[in-house]
């Protein structure tokens, strides 16, 4: 046994993921034994080393927030109050007692909240992650012992004594927090399970799905299939490069947002680049993917769809790759070619109901007609784009760019075209009685769905009905009431109001 | 998240009991019970860990003897000048009721822990189970130290005459002029000086000058004619009230080891 767990790995049951009990018990037990010695050892000997700079490291503040981001908020909190109470109370000290507590109490517990949320995002403990904020922690923490010590009007803490201090002390720390995290991480690496390399990542909804997706594929986007099918889907030709499959869910904001495809919008994909993001929503399960670079990728034969589950594909063509065969087997789909991508003959795609069309830039206008959108197609061509020819996309319904103005005489084409050559006369010809896009929309003026006067805010104005109102002196007056109130109690009204934020 | 829900509770509580330990030390004055509970626990534990990085300092138990004696003799004769310009400072004592201005005895302790980087504070090894009390003198072989300002059975805490808090009381060598001089905080690398007020506007200060403590009633903080340093830099503004000097420390901050206390007999 013993000899067992001076290698440190236990032998008995090699999936007993679990460390002994004892083990844990002693790392357990070393923190407040290394908690005292820090304290011993900052005082006896780092103080009173006569360093560069005139200052010393803080090697409390440095376990504090080393132990804090190894291991959570709470045993960071613990750890920063007691050492800083120790600090604060340990002979030498001629501070306010308490002071140091408080410090290192916030700092041990924000390291400890920013380690465990990028833990909780990412599902797996950054060691990059943990010493950016342990280093941000430390950093703050030696700010705020100069800022309270300011607050609190100490004789030793002037602003001379801060200028002086502070730089020096912060490099210090900052020089040791490596060493620091390391031993600390180390130690605290003895008492957690022996599979730490694959944590069980406990995702919920669609993260499980994503998760065992990129266990599957180990990462590889190729060989990614979709249970039920039973069809292989890969080509056969070893692909150059494999795209990288990044997850999100509705909460993240991180990714390129994509728009549902009954939005009638499609944005540009430019932000796509080159990378093909999967996007696992979480109720509308829309599979997304753009499959690879145009220069370099291979062309999906196949798209799948799952029940349910609409799947948006758009495939690099370039010049290895070919025509792409493009089923789009639901009646909700978005084309995003990449850029650089010559256009394909004509009719190439013919979408059923909603495509949305985000062609790039650097792209040639493909021939006329080549896309035929039934309904909404949402068109946002790119800048730099060459107008396409005339007529090629023909809109009839509702179509969205993205910000800017719209172009377009007096008909206001909802395309968004940044920086571009007006396109030939007629190049797309939208209706002409469709209502112009809601951002361009003027208010509309006094009058047109508001009173041109509020209801006066009397004491019968918010009564249920008329009969609050009292007949008044004057006649005139009476009547001009009583508008006033049929005014006020109309139903719908506000709902009428184009005030933007109706609920 | 659950480790929020159950961490925040503990962690506002933490905080409120902070910032009860502050509030209840700033109305004491920076000495409430909390200092000497904490004195208590690591008064010992500093006391052994300053032995050990003594013995480390002093290469062993006869270099600390050597030293030891050495910083004697150093005591020794310094005492005899401080009593020589304590001669000097009679005529002045006995206007201002000095008592018993030569029944002292000093205790000696080493250095055995050291504030923070804001403070210049040390630890010594000698506490009020020897007799040492606050507000009683520190120095060693080279001039004055501080004072000390807290004690505990077995340590005791002084403030250094650099500490931006500490302020003594001054005579000019030569021609007896009175002023205050104060610390500038944080030099404890010794690179800072102390800053020199002369109460008279019509003294004049010269670079080399040197300062000895003007004394105070029954020797309390500070007792008189302690060599303090030399005046490296006149910094006296035209037009100002007092003058003003730069004064370095004959006694070396930074490598500070055996210190004595004056205690009064």
């Amino acid at each position: 046994m013993s000899r067992a767990v001076i290698l440190g790995r236990p032998v008995n049951g090699q999936f007993a993921s679990e460390p002994s009990a004892w083990r844990k018990a002693l790392v357990v037990a070393a923190l407040p034994v290394a908690l005292f010695a820090a304290v011993v050892v900052q005082l006896t000997v780092v103080n009173r080393l006569p360093l560069p700079g005139g200052t010393a490291p803080d090697l409390v503040l440095l376990l504090v927030t080393a132990v804090a981001v190894s291991t959570g908020p709470m045993t960071g909190l613990l750890t920063g109050f007691a050492g800083g109470l120790a600090l604060d109370v340990a002979p030498p000290a001629t501070h306010y007692a308490g002071e140091y507590a408080l410090i290192f109490c916030l700092a041990g517990y924000f390291a400890a909240r920013i380690a465990a949320a990028s833990a909780a995002t990412t599902g797996e403990r950054n060691p990059w992650v943990e010493l950016g904020a342990m280093a941000a922690a430390t950093a703050a923490g030696e700010a705020g012992k100069a800022g309270l010590g300011l607050l609190l009007s100490d004789p030793d803490v002037t602003h001379p004594a801060i200028r002086h201090v502070l730089p020096g002390a912060i490099a210090w720390d900052l020089l040791l927090t490596p060493i620091a995290f390391f031993l600390v991480a180390w130690v605290a690496g003895l008492a957690r399970p022996v599979a730490e390399r694959a944590p069980r990542p406990e995702f919920v909804g669609a993260q499980r799905l994503a998760a065992a997706f990129r266990l599957a594929s180990a990462g590889a986007a190729p060989n990614l299939k979709l249970a039920g099918t039973g069809a292989k889907f890969t080509d056969d030709r070893p692909a150059r490069r494999v795209p990288k499959l990044r997850l999100a869910d509705a909460r993240s904001r991180s990714l390129v947002r994509t728009d549902l495809a009954g939005s009638g919008a499609a944005r540009p994909a430019g932000a796509v680049g080159r990378t093909a993001k999967l996007n696992f929503a979480h109720s509308a399960s829309a599979l997304r993917t753009a499959a690879g670079p145009a220069l370099r990728g291979r062309t999906p034969r196949l798209n799948f769809l799952h029940s349910g589950t609409a799947l948006r594909s758009a495939s690099g063509v370039g010049h290895l790759g070919g025509t792409p065969k493009l089923n789009f087997a639901g009646k909700s789909a978005a084309l995003t070619p990449p850029r650089t991508q010559k256009s394909p003959g004509k009719g190439w795609i013919r979408a059923g109901d909603h495509p949305g069309i985000a062609p790039h830039r650097g792209q040639r206008g493909p021939g006329k007609g080549w896309i035929r959108a039934g309904d909404h197609p949402g068109i946002a061509p790119s800048r730099g784009q060459r107008g396409p020819g005339k007529g090629w996309i023909r809109s009839r319904g509702r179509s969205a760019g993205v910000g800017g103005k719209a172009f377009g005489t007096g008909a206001g084409s909802g395309l968004v075209v940044a920086g571009r050559r007006p396109p030939k006369s007629g190049w797309l010809r939208t209706d002409a009685h469709r209502p112009p896009a809601p951002a361009n929309r003027a208010r509309p003026g006094k009058g047109w769905l508001r009173k041109s006067k509020r209801p006066r805010a009397n004491w019968y104005s918010s009564g249920p009905s008329t009969r609050w109102v009292r007949r008044s002196r004057s006649k005139d007056r009476w009547r001009i009431r009583r508008r006033s109130l049929s005014g006020a109690l109309l139903p719908g009204v506000r709902d009428l109001r184009p005030s933007g934020d109706r609920r | 998240m659950l480790d929020a829900r159950r961490t925040r509770p503990v962690l506002i509580a933490l905080l409120v009991v902070a910032v009860a330990l502050i509030t209840i030390d700033f109305r004491d004055g920076g000495t409430s019970g909390a200092h000497s509970v904490g004195g208590r626990m690591f008064g010992p534990v500093e006391h052994v860990a300053g032995d050990v990085t003594g013995w480390f300092r002093g290469g062993g138990s006869s270099a600390e003897v050597s030293a030891l004696q050495k910083q004697n003799t150093a005591l020794q004769l310094e005492l005899g000048q401080a009593k020589v310009s304590a001669q000097e400072a009679a005529e002045l004592g006995s206007l201002l009721k000095l008592s018993g201005s030569d029944h002292y005895k000093v205790v000696a302790a080493s250095v055995i822990a050291a504030g923070g980087d804001y403070s210049d504070t040390v630890t010594i090894s000698a506490g009020s189970s020897d007799g040492v009390a606050a507000n009683e003198t520190v120095l060693n072989g080279d001039g004055l130290v501080g004072t000390v300002v807290a004690t505990t059975p077995t340590t005791a805490t002084v403030q250094l005459a650099t500490d931006a808090g500490a302020t003594v009381g001054i005579r000019m060598a030569g021609d007896g002029q009175i002023g205050a001089l104060t610390g500038t905080a944080n030099d404890f690398s010794g690179t800072a000086p102390l800053k020199l007020t002369l109460f008279n506007a019509d003294a004049t200060l010269k670079p080399g000058q040197e300062l000895v403590t003007f004394g105070s009633v029954g020797g309390r903080p500070y007792v008189p004619g302690i060599p303090i340093g030399r005046i490296t830099k006149v910094t006296t503004q035209p037009g100002s009230l007092t003058p003003t000097a730069l004064v370095t420390p004959f006694a070396d901050f930074t490598g500070l080891g055996v210190l004595g206390v004056v205690v009064s007999k």
